[in-house]
């Protein structure tokens, strides 16, 4: 545990998502478009999996449950579905299926390449920049059950950058791994990390007071790019020669569109009087959060954050590694839940990223979650978090094939993982020989 | 097994010192179980803290209706399980005789099981992980600090004990990081006493060797210093039991002199940390070697069989093309963390069934938490080896007689059997499922609470 701290103090952050710039809505669209031709080997574009325990995570438990996919798409489930004779046909033999799992707070597959942590506002950062989709742990979270991620700038940062969405697709080309058309996060943090990074280096800020007067500061001046370049735009609409087109700076596109309401804002938050202060933040400029992550004293202040509908993303029962997590307690997530918050747990851990099944039933000893809260903890509500609801993270009609099937009762130590599908191609088989994976044939 | 009755002269065993003599540990255990319970019961009585037993001390616990994993005998369905004096007295089906005047605990569709025994972690020597003031983990200026005691800087009080409590952990072997190949003396604790003196059960239990590359002083050329390297660590080690061979000799030499020739010469110069290594090399206590991969093993063994130490395995999470060797070395072996990630070329399950492939060869698995703040999740990593292949009695076994045997104690701990020490565990049920809820933990037969910080923190921003 030790050997991870510093990495968790670093990484433990906020989220940024995908840049202004055409790059990301590029990549985004050569995914769309390949995702349909790429599996290696031939798989069925139809098929039926029977005799099913359906954890669906929206409409409860369907026992002998049956789930129709065509075309990467939940297209019918229920007790009985009518598909087409030629539809292939899969019998879970009473096994449990959930909808994949998401984990709406990772650096995986980042490399060392998670904080740039030379200045407090880096909103410019693309994290898709940095993704290496070659990274194995992309495929110990896909056998974990994680079908989608959200790769997140550190929390050095009081304005870090932006992150990337990702689907487990282990083997495709990075283009294909990336959640098409994902909504933009960018990653905020406060607290701890920013002032001690850069309070090492004695520099601005080295207290929580410094914290926000670099953030505030950051946010001021995207307020005067905005009206520079609003100010230039109507010039050039009247028709003045004589405009003078102010200089682009990607910095500041970027904090303007979080003020625009482009991005979703991801922060990495502890303490009760700093969700207060960031919202209060957020009114201030006029930008909504979207989630506070870690979110570890949320129980103290649960009714003002769910006012605002703040999401939060935080762990079960994570404690103790530094002052702002002293006050963690294993029945935050619950009740912060009780309180009206939406709850997502994340894992912010190559390795708890592989079992957050397990951190999920963890909320239901810890306060009496039912099951389908605890598995909304771990889909329904980290899509929420990652602006990706409607596509993800319930077993729906119209929505992705992400599906897991599971040896045993997915809400426990005791399940593994048997197969994982992505958009209806089958990415995992844990009874495949060699690493299990259709689409990976290396070493072994 | 070797470890069931470590032979010693009984120094190491710290409290109650004035009854310790040349006593077999077995011995000296029964005299501080009885005295330590004996200090608790008195305690217990007039106290009025929430959860407390106020029962007076003399009046036997009878926990029925349960279903009592044994550990030893089996599992017995609505079963019966006396607690007197600290201790079980009885256990049998549903009928057992049972004193009179008892308090009774209906444990009905529960389940009851003897205390788990984490055999690593860092309680009382850490609390807020970032902030060094309150971290006495390891003395990191040497590498050879076989004379650090751990009992000396361990804290009692610290927060974290009560809140692992809550999981039914009543024991834990207590050790410095890894960061040293010899970091200092482990204890072995209880979860609950009144000070320190109460709960440091042993205090000198055994000596961590440690291994795994991590110990090297390797941070850039400019700034290492030896061992920069295996090679260092390793003759490093070599040296050190070589000179503490060197020192004994020269001790017993003295010792054989008459008075007449001890007044003409000069009595060797006492030396703390050679003198701490003694112990390990007349073999009177485990040397816990930690090593991850196949080749280090094999170098901290040989190592090992050099000086004649008795030692038990820990971590090899490497190890999986030397299953077989570590099989034959026929020691039982601590596993973990089982939730390390997999080598680059790995299937991503290789080390979760790392549990159950040493079973398979005859290995007795024992699990750690490798933890403090999560020292509390140890029965979950035992729950997912079962997951992984490990037969479930095996797991429990892994968290109980297992370690009780390697530390010696288990004719005290580690089964519900008449005569041994009550700590038990009564829960709503598998206790290796994250679902699972303590509602009641003895130790020593005294029912300990289970509110700690953060159920009070809880407590507090519920009625708000």
């Amino acid at each position: 545990m030790l050997q991870n701290i510093s990495r968790r103090l670093w990484t433990c952050a906020t989220v940024v998502v995908l840049c202004a710039v055409a790059a990301s809505q590029q990549g985004a669209g050569a995914q769309a478009a390949n995702t349909q031709a790429q599996p290696t080997p031939a798989q069925p574009n139809e098929f039926v999996i029977k005799n099913a325990i359906l954890l669906t995570a929206t409409h409860g438990r369907i026992e002998g449950g049956s789930i129709h996919v065509r075309d990467g798409k939940i297209v019918a489930f229920g007790k009985t579905v009518n598909a087409a004779g030629s539809a292939q046909v899969i019998d879970a033999g009473g096994r449990y299926v959930t909808p994949g799992i998401i984990d709406s707070h990772s650096h995986m597959a980042l490399e060392d390449d998670i904080n740039e942590a030379t200045s407090p506002i880096v909103p410019h950062m693309m994290m898709q920049d940095a993704f290496e989709y070659t990274d194995k742990s992309i495929y110990y979270a896909l056998a974990g059950g994680v079908t989608s991620a959200m790769l997140l700038h550190g929390s050095a940062d009081m304005i870090g950058g932006q992150a990337v969405v990702i689907k487990t697709k282990y083997g495709l080309k990075r283009d294909e791994m990336l959640f098409p058309n994902a909504p933009r996060s960018i990653k905020f943090a406060s607290g701890e990390n920013p002032k001690r990074v850069f309070g090492d280096k004695k520099q601005v800020p080295s207290t929580r007071m410094g914290n926000f007067a670099v953030q505030r500061e950051a946010l001021q001046q995207a307020r005067e790019y905005i009206r520079d370049w609003d100010e230039y735009n109507a010039k050039v609409q009247r028709g003045d020669k004589e405009a003078k087109q102010p200089k682009r700076d990607l910095k500041l596109e970027a904090l303007a569109d979080v003020l625009r309401g482009n991005l979703l804002v991801q922060i990495h938050c502890y303490r009760a009087d700093e969700f207060l202060t960031e919202m209060q933040m957020a009114k201030e400029f006029g930008y909504k959060v979207r989630a506070f992550h870690h979110a570890l004293e949320a129980y103290k202040v649960a009714d003002e954050i769910a006012k605002e509908g703040v999401a939060i993303a935080t762990f079960t029962d994570w404690w103790g590694y530094k002052y702002e997590a002293w006050d963690a307690i294993p029945w935050n997530p619950v009740m912060a839940m009780r309180n009206g918050v939406r709850v997502a747990i994340k894992s912010d851990s190559d390795d708890y990223m592989r079992r957050l099944n397990q951190e999920a039933a963890k909320t239901m000893r810890y306060g009496g979650a039912t099951e389908d809260e605890a598995l909304q903890m771990i889909t329904l509500n980290a899509a929420w978090v990652m602006g990706v609801e409607n596509r993800v993270g319930s077993i729906d009609v119209g929505k992705d094939a992400d599906l897991v099937l599971w040896n045993g009762y997915p809400l426990s130590t005791a399940a593994l993982v048997d197969r994982v599908w992505i958009d209806g191609q089958l990415f995992f088989d844990r009874a495949l020989p060699g690493y299990g994976m259709p689409h990976w044939k290396e070493g072994l | 097994m070797r470890h069931g009755g470590i032979e010693d002269r009984g120094q190491w065993l710290v409290r109650p010192a004035t009854v310790v003599g040349r006593l077999s540990l077995a011995a000296v255990f029964i005299a501080l179980f009885a005295v330590a319970g004996a200090a608790q019961q008195k305690k217990t009585t007039p106290s009025s803290q929430k959860g407390v037993t106020k029962t007076m001390a003399a009046q036997p616990i009878v926990i029925r209706g349960g279903k009592l994993l044994t550990i030893t005998k089996g599992v017995i369905e609505n079963g019966v399980l006396v607690i007197q004096d600290g201790k079980i007295t009885a256990i049998g089906p549903s009928g057992t005789t049972v004193p009179k005047d008892s308090r009774v605990i209906e444990a009905k569709g529960m389940t009851v099981y003897p205390g788990l025994i984490d055999s690593e972690t860092h309680l009382g020597l850490t609390e807020i992980e970032a902030d060094p003031m309150t971290n006495d983990l390891v003395e990191i200026s040497d590498n050879v600090m076989p004379h650090m005691h751990v009992y000396e800087a361990f804290h009692a009080e610290t927060e974290l004990i009560p809140v692992t409590r809550l999981n039914g952990v009543t024991n834990a072997i207590v050790t410095p990081t890894n960061r040293d190949t010899l970091p200092g003396q482990a204890a072995f604790i209880q979860l609950d006493g009144k000070s320190a003196a109460e709960m440091l059960l042993v205090r000198d239990i055994a000596l961590p060797l440690n291994f795994t590359g991590d110990q090297r002083r390797n941070e850039s050329f400019e700034k290492a210093k030896f061992p920069q390297t295996r090679m260092g660590m390793a003759a490093q080690l070599r040296q050190a039991f070589l000179d503490a061979q060197d020192y004994s000799r020269k001790l017993s030499e003295w010792e054989k002199k008459s008075e007449a020739e001890r007044a003409k010469g000069t009595a060797p110069k006492r030396d703390l940390k050679l003198e701490a290594m003694l112990p390990y090399l007349e073999g009177k206590r485990p040397i816990v070697l930690a090593a991850q991969k196949g080749s280090d093993i094999q170098v901290a063994v040989q190592l090992a069989r050099e000086f004649n130490l008795r030692f038990v395995l820990n971590r090899v999470t490497r190890s999986q093309k030397v299953l077989d060797y570590i099989a034959e070395l026929k020691v039982p072996v601590i596993v973990g963390p089982i939730y390390e990630l997999p080598k680059e070329t790995e299937r991503y399950d290789s080390v979760f069934r790392l549990p159950a492939e040493l079973h398979k060869r005859g290995v007795r698995v024992i699990f750690a938490s490798y933890d403090s703040h999560q020292s509390r999740n140890l029965p979950y990593a035992a729950g997912y080896a079962v997951a992984y292949g490990l037969p479930y009695e095996e797991a429990l076994k892994g968290l109980t007689l297992y370690p009780a045997e390697v530390w010696g104690v288990a004719d005290q701990l580690g089964s519900l059997e008449a005569g041994k020490a009550a700590n038990v565990v009564v829960a709503t049920g598998d206790p290796l499922d994250v679902k699972t809820e303590v509602k009641y933990v003895f130790i020593q037969g005294r029912e300990v609470p289970l509110d700690n910080r953060q159920t009070k923190l809880r407590d507090q921003y519920t009625t708000r």
